[in-house]
């Protein structure tokens, strides 16, 4: 299952339409709040999350994830400078970047 | 008797020599026919000729020669009618130094009556220091304008890329893909679908979404010349705030706006209050950001001789000390600020003829800055002629 945790409704909808159009499973989450109470992850899904949440971050996501116990493969994805990214995500092990606005195709980076 | 009188008259006389001389301006005594009677230390300075090269001739030795003429025609004149041009009410005029130099001068003359006749003391004042600073004010002023609109457009260059970022980052992902839905489709021989139409139609509405973005943007950086026009001032600082939802970027703070139903009519450069408006929302939303309740509320009122535009937060106010230095050039608390927003916004609003004016709130209430500029008065014109 792929999971897209992004609160700006055209970005979801576009990544859910690349995704499903090439016939992936996949959910919408608006927040990690919205994600945590309505879902488990498991070590299958892949979870897409937008960096920059309202609320609980994107980083703050993925820390309660792990220490919740569910390793699901993360991409993370922001428009934020790279220097911002990187205080964003310290400590985080293993997770892929995708910069905003995409300068390559998105689908291959994700199942790659 | 006599002799004492004298005494005393020649004491008096030195007395007056040398307060004319401790004097800081240049003080000229002229009879009734121009002749000059006393030239003190500073008129030496001021036109290259010593007191006895002076006294006895006439003032046009120290006017440029087009005002003597006129200077002498007005003298007359006073004489004739008694319309006063220049006595108990002083006027800029020009002097000339010895080597020609023409420079100018505020000048107040008073008039006495003596046995001698009527006599003239004219007071004269050097402006050309005094221009000189003003020159230097409006010069730096100019300079600090552009600075904060630099560092204005810095912040929005990075807001809207912020913003762009959204709708491009959309449009480029439904291309993508429609792109791929194209091609399993031409590989499979079969027309597309209205799935991929639909793809198309919300891709045309997220390049709609970034050039509306852009055109906004482009409004407030575009330069328009700095001049004056009567405007609502409503309108201008909508138009502001709708800009300013860039620069918060998507923080959470709630921007309420508090407007009456009336247009109210300023004579300003829009931008330049604009720019105010700017100036006053960062701060505002710097410290509602930080607030429990994240709000700022903006709202606009006048009476019949002013309007105002107050810009009110759920900050924790500021304090008495931050108060003095308020709106000094360069005073912030701030680690990135300039401590320029404040002066600037000062200083624009005094050349509309208003100000700007804080109240620090504290326990519990946020600060308040109020703007306040003269109301446009239709009837302007007729009023000039006074004067
Ligand atoms: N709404 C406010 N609430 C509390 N303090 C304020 C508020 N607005 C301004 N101040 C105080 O006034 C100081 C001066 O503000 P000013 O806008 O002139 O400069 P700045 O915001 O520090 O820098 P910049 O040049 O980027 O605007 C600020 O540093 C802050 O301490
Ligand atoms: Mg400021």
């Amino acid at each position: 299952m792929y999971i897209i945790v992004e609160d700006d409704p055209s970005v979801a909808d576009a990544l859910e339409s690349l995704l499903s159009g090439a016939g992936l499973p996949v959910r919408v989450f608006a927040s990690a709040e919205e994600l945590i109470h309505s879902a488990a992850l498991t070590a299958d899904d892949t979870m897409i999350v937008d960096l920059g949440l309202p609320g609980m971050s994107g980083g703050e996501l993925v820390r309660h994830l792990e220490k919740a116990g569910a390793n699901p493969k993360v991409i993370a994805i922001s428009g934020k400078s790279s220097r911002t990214i990187a205080r964003e995500t310290e400590g985080l092990s293993d997770l892929k970047i995708l910069r905003k606005p995409p300068s390559a195709d998105w689908l291959e980076a994700i199942t790659a | 008797m006599g002799e004492q009188e004298d005494r005393r008259t020649a004491v008096s006389e030195a007395r007056f020599e040398s307060l004319l001389d401790t004097a800081a301006d240049g003080i000229i005594v002229i009879d009734d026919t121009g002749r000059m009677l006393v030239f003190n230390k500073i008129c030496e300075r001021l036109f290259g000729y010593t007191a006895q090269e002076a006294i006895g001739q006439n003032v046009s030795l120290i006017m440029p020669p087009e005002f003597s003429m006129s200077h002498d025609r007005f003298m007359s004149n006073y004489h004739r009618t008694g319309e006063r041009r220049i006595i108990g009410i002083g006027r800029e005029v020009s002097g000339m130094h010895r080597d020609g130099t023409v420079f100018p001068l505020e000048l107040s003359v008073g008039e006495a009556k003596t046995a001698d006749g009527r006599q003239y003391i004219g007071v004269l004042r050097d402006l050309r220091s005094r221009r000189a600073v003003e020159q230097r004010v409006s010069q730096l002023q100019a300079q600090v304008v552009h600075m904060t609109r630099l560092s204005a457009m810095d912040e929005m260059g990075a807001a809207m890329a912020h913003e762009l970022n959204q709708p491009l980052t959309a449009l480029l992902l439904y291309l993508q893909a429609v792109a791929r839905q194209v091609k399993a489709c031409h590989a499979d021989g079969k027309p597309p679908s209205d799935k991929m139409l639909d793809v198309l139609d919300k891709s045309v509405q997220e390049a709609e979404r970034a050039s509306h973005i852009v055109q906004r943007m482009r409004q407030m950086v575009e330069k328009r010349d700095p001049e004056r026009a009567t405007v609502d001032l409503r309108e201008v600082v909508n138009e502001a705030l709708d800009l300013s939802e860039f620069v918060a970027q998507g923080a959470t703070v709630t921007i309420r706006r508090v407007f009456g139903m009336t247009p109210i009519h300023v004579d300003a450069d829009a931008t330049q209050i604009q720019q105010i408006i700017l100036n006053l929302l960062r701060n505002a939303l710097e410290v509602a950001k930080e607030s429990e309740e994240r709000w700022v509320k903006v709202s606009i009122g006048s009476d019949d001789r002013s309007a105002f535009v107050s810009v009110t937060d759920s900050g924790p106010g500021f304090s008495e000390d931050v108060g003095k230095s308020l709106f000094r050039t360069f005073s912030t608390t701030k680690k990135s600020g300039m401590g320029l927003g404040l002066a600037i916004s000062r200083a624009i609003a005094q050349n509309h003829g208003g100000d700007l004016m804080a109240d620090p709130g504290g326990n519990g209430q946020g600060a308040t800055f109020t703007l306040m500029l003269p109301m446009h008065r239709p009837d302007d014109a007729e009023d000039d002629t006074w004067g």
